[in-house]
């Protein structure tokens, strides 16, 4: 059985120039990875690098940040030479639907020149039947074909997010990289495109990473989730797990922290703030708001330990055998 | 010809500071002083304005009469040597330095004033009384400044005065739609509504209120406004409209073309009068940009540019901090 | 259609104004416009003749019943100078004015687009900075001194011709030949244009400029490098479209202003166009022509800026109402 999966990311760091000569370590040495077909989630908080990630991975980073680690697709190593080796990659087998889709497409071209765009670009089809495959792109999105000619601002908001997510598909990626889609959405419409990306990826066996701070969302449509915090990987594993069975203070309370519509609990947020990132820090980064913090979690910084098969978690309080008070 | 001899908008390569907010203490000297622009920029004018004041005692020649030959070089008596009448230039261009900051400085503020008004008052009452001095605006940038020039010349008599404000009555159409703007959104502020509510009356609410909030804005204008008014002084001299007693850069230049500086290779009657106007102009946008920019800041983040993002080498997770 | 409607209305509306602007200012100089006759030893009947001639005598707002209905024949008066027909006077300058307009706009904002877009594109390096500088002290520096300068540091050691619009050698050998002739005109026409586009691309590099860091910071810019488009592609093939837009409209907009560099340039380099008839005007003190000219001009300046209105409506599909 190979156990290669379709991406693997393998201590990827992002910094970035602030000036003076300081720097923000934004992503402090994440690894995950994920199957075909398979979508994982990417939770956190504003600011903690998620969304910093996923550019890092197609190399969509501005020139003051620069980056180390490993991007593995199918075992190539598409970071190796920075730029070189991501561009090949954009579009044809990792795409991207950006935050706020609103403002992907650029006002003055129609919203059929633009999905075509790529195609053409990459060589797939161009003319009639790259027009042809725009309107079958849309109508897999839920949009009348007819509209390919339309300018963007004719779309409501939920409609241009669709055509994103047609325009993201435009040719045929292997991944899909989704950065809160639905945020700024109403809710019925949310719930359309959670569907509608579901659907999707199980049709066309897209594998996806669906970045968003909602956790609904995420377990609504991702049978995986990576917790972020500060730069780092707090916890990874099933949903269901995170939820049921959450070995990370931070997984824990932010599970708890989701409204529960239908209970009379109080709403609990995490007080306090994340720490910054443009100094090095000792010990857990999450230790000034952690609600079990003891001893050893002010000096030594936690590494991912792998609880079960596919579940791992950065923190001390899973060290048994290191004296952690019982649980 | 609208009156279009504009400052431009100036962006701002070596670093405006930071927004500030107006009511922090300590943020007019931030405000000035606080990058590097403002400063470069604000030492030139001051320059020029020292040597303004100070032209009679420094100088080192009379500019009435002749005291060297016609188009005479540069040398150690005439430093940059002497015009067609035989003057010596450096004095000549330390005296223009009066004539040309005293109309910019002065017509800026006849700007001023006439556009604080129109603009103070329209944003502040809204309703027809903005209509009505926004239509006159309009209007105003309507009329062609050369012939306005021409005409006001011709039934005012050339004076420095009438040219101060023939330049003021022809530019305070930007600083009025300035104001205007900012007056409009600092009227729904929440501290306006309730001091109106408290039964303020108009003169005290844009006293008190809303005046401090816009001063620094108008500075920043006004900066700008003297470097169009200076432009504008080049342009009524070069028609021939100036005062005929007072020497101005704007005279000088005009002086090289007809003097035929040209054909006596006479670079030095020609480049340093253009070459200061120039150099204030530029200082005085520069300040003002930058002002500007610190007032209404607009961040920008590109995301094309030719730097990449670069990569550093593999490091495995290091086991303890 | 709405817009069209309204934004018609408006250059109606300051069109009449401008033309009852136009009679006003010019009958408001003191000693009316016969003052420019040089007429010092007429009798007086001759004088009241010539009063009778032109109107004069007439109440002010028959006299401008007159003009209205002189100006719905295309009669724009009779010169006092040589007392031929306004029109005849000014038409032939008007052509020869043309081409050095259009190849002066054209040069500023070729030069304008190119400077802009490079420093946009190198953001906070040298080039931007050394670009936006130089840019700037173009604009702020007098056009009638860039003027001399080309004279004197490019006419002359490159033998181009820095006066008048023909050769006197072109008809030597009898009737030019098409090509000798466009040739002679375009020889001719290059400084003036290129000192009118030196003078004026300022303006257009920085709103490029900062047209062009707006779009680039766009969300959609980023969506066409992930999309994989190379840097180059992004900024002809997205970019420019949409950082050229406020461009479009602010050439038209900065008509005014064209034109009076234009005056500026003519004068200097002798050229017979509008500007030189324009200074010629004044000196002579002959307003019907001055009358006639800037009645051209301030409706050339409206059309101008109607097209603007017009033109951006056209270019912008968000703009529906």
């Amino acid at each position: 059985m190979t156990d290669r999966r379709l991406l693997q990311v393998e201590e990827l760091h992002v910094w970035f120039e602030l000036g003076h000569g300081r720097e923000l370590h934004a992503v402090q040495g994440i690894s995950f990875d994920l199957a075909e077909g398979e979508r994982l989630g990417l939770v956190g908080e504003s600011g903690c690098g998620k969304t910093t990630t996923i550019l890092a991975l197609m190399g969509l980073l501005p020139g003051s940040a620069s980056v180390s680690g490993r991007v593995l697709l199918n075992g190539e190593d598409i970071l190796a030479e920075g730029e070189a080796t991501v561009a090949p990659h954009r579009w044809h087998d990792v795409a991207m639907v950006f935050q706020g889709a609103m403002n992907a497409f650029n006002p003055v071209k129609t919203v059929g020149a633009q999905i075509a765009e790529p195609m053409e670009l990459h060589g797939i089809s161009s003319g009639r039947s790259a027009m042809a495959r725009v309107r079958e792109l849309l109508e897999m999105v839920g949009i009348s074909g007819s509209r390919a000619g339309r300018y963007p601002h004719e779309f409501s908001g939920g409609m241009r997010q669709r055509a994103a997510i047609a325009m993201a598909l435009a040719c045929d990626p292997k991944v899909l990289l989704a950065d809160e889609p639905t945020t700024a959405l109403d809710v019925m419409v949310q719930a359309q495109i959670l569907e509608l990306l579901v659907a999707l990826t199980n049709d066309l066996g897209l594998a996806m990473i669906l970045v968003t701070h909602d956790l609904p969302v995420v377990a609504q449509v991702c049978g995986r989730a990576a917790v972020m915090y500060a730069g780092e990987i707090a916890e990874t594993g099933p949903t269901q797990t995170l939820y049921h069975d959450p070995r990370h203070p931070y997984t824990r309370m932010l599970f708890a922290a989701t409204p529960d519509l239908y209970g009379d609990d109080a709403v609990l947020s995490i007080p306090g703030v994340p720490p910054r990132l443009d100094r090095e820090f000792e010990g857990c980064p999450f230790a000034p708001r952690c609600d079990s913090a003891f001893s050893r979690c002010a000096g030594e910084h936690p590494r991912l330990r792998e609880i079960d098969p596919g579940h791992v978690a950065a923190c001390h309080l899973n060290d048994v055998a290191v004296g952690a008070p019982a649980r | 010809m609208s009156a279009s001899i504009q400052a431009p908008p100036v962006p701002d390569p070596l670093g405006a500071p930071a927004a500030v907010a107006p009511t922090r203490r300590g943020f007019m000297r931030e405000l000035l002083f606080g990058s590097r622009q403002t400063v470069v920029g604000l030492a030139v004018i001051a320059f020029f304005v020292v040597i303004a004041v100070l032209a009679p005692d420094i100088v080192p020649h009379s500019v009435t009469q002749q005291t060297g030959p016609v188009y005479g070089a540069p040398n150690g008596h005439h430093l940059l040597g002497t015009d067609d009448g035989g003057i010596d230039m450096l004095s000549e261009v330390i005296y223009g330095a009066r004539v040309s900051m005293l109309v910019g400085f002065a017509a800026s503020v006849v700007c001023m004033v006439l556009g604080g008004l129109v603009g103070v008052l329209s944003g502040y009452f809204g309703g027809k009384t903005d209509i009505v001095l926004m239509r006159i605006t309009d209007y105003f940038l309507v009329i062609p400044d050369v012939p306005l020039m021409i005409i006001a010349a011709a039934i005012f008599g050339r004076s420095l005065l009438n040219i101060i404000i023939i330049i003021g009555v022809i530019y305070w159409t930007s600083t009025a739609r300035l104001l205007r703007a900012q007056v409009k959104s600092l009227r729904e502020r929440v501290y306006v509504q309730r001091a109106r509510s408290l039964g303020a009356g108009h003169s005290r609410l844009i006293g008190s209120h809303i005046m401090p909030q816009i001063a620094p804005l108008i500075v920043a204008n006004t900066v700008l406004t003297i470097a169009t008014a200076i432009f504008a002084e080049t342009y009524i001299s070069f028609l021939g409209l100036g005062d005929p007693s007072a020497i101005s850069w704007g005279k000088l230049i005009q002086n090289s073309l007809t003097g035929g500086a040209v054909f006596h290779s006479a670079w030095w009657a020609i480049i340093p009068p253009g070459a200061c106007v120039t150099v204030v102009i530029l200082a005085c946008t520069m300040v003002g940009q930058a002002l500007e920019d610190s007032l209404n800041p607009r961040l920008r983040v590109g995301h094309l540019s030719v730097r990449r993002f670069r990569m550093r080498p593999f490091s495995a997770r290091i086991e303890s901090r | 259609m709405d817009y069209i409607v309204k934004r018609t209305g408006f250059a109606l509306m300051t069109l009449f104004v401008a033309i009852s602007l136009n009679f006003v200012l010019f009958r408001a100089i003191p000693g009316g416009a016969v003052s420019g006759l040089r007429c010092q030893h007429c009798s007086v009947k001759f004088r009241e003749a010539i009063i009778k001639q032109y109107g004069l005598d007439k109440s002010k707002w028959e006299q401008y019943v007159v003009y209205l209905d002189r100006l719905g024949h295309g009669d724009l008066g009779t010169s006092i100078a040589d007392n031929r027909p306004v029109w005849d006077d000014i038409r032939q300058p008007l052509v020869n004015t043309l081409p050095m307009i259009v190849a002066g706009t054209v040069i500023s904002v070729l030069l304008g687009v190119l400077a802009g877009v490079v420093a946009a594109w190198r953001r906070g390096t040298l080039m931007d900075t050394a670009n936006t500088w130089t840019a700037l002290a173009f604009y702020a520096a007098p056009t009638q001194w860039i003027g001399i300068l080309v004279v004197f540091y490019i006419a002359l050691p490159l033998g181009l011709p820095a006066a008048g619009i023909e050769s006197n050698t072109l008809s030597i050998f009898g009737p030019p030949s098409t090509w000798a002739f466009v040739t002679d005109r375009a020889n001719h026409l290059l400084l003036p244009a290129l000192t009118l586009g030196i003078g004026l691309y300022g303006e257009y590099a920085l709103i490029v400029r900062s047209s062009m860091l707006e779009t680039l910071g766009e969300d959609y810019v980023l969506t066409a490098r992930a999309k994989g488009l190379k840097n180059w592609a992004i900024v002809w093939k997205h970019g420019l479209r949409n950082a050229m837009l406020p461009l479009v409209t602010l050439i038209a907009l900065s008509f005014g202003y064209i034109v009076a560099g234009a005056i500026v340039v003519e004068d200097v380099f002798s050229y017979p166009g509008i500007g030189l008839a324009t200074i010629n005007a004044i000196g002579r003190q002959d307003y019907p022509v001055l009358q006639g000219i800037f009645l051209l001009l301030t409706v050339a300046v409206i059309v101008a800026n109607f097209a603007a209105d017009l033109l951006y409506f056209k270019l912008d599909p968000r703009v529906t109402t």
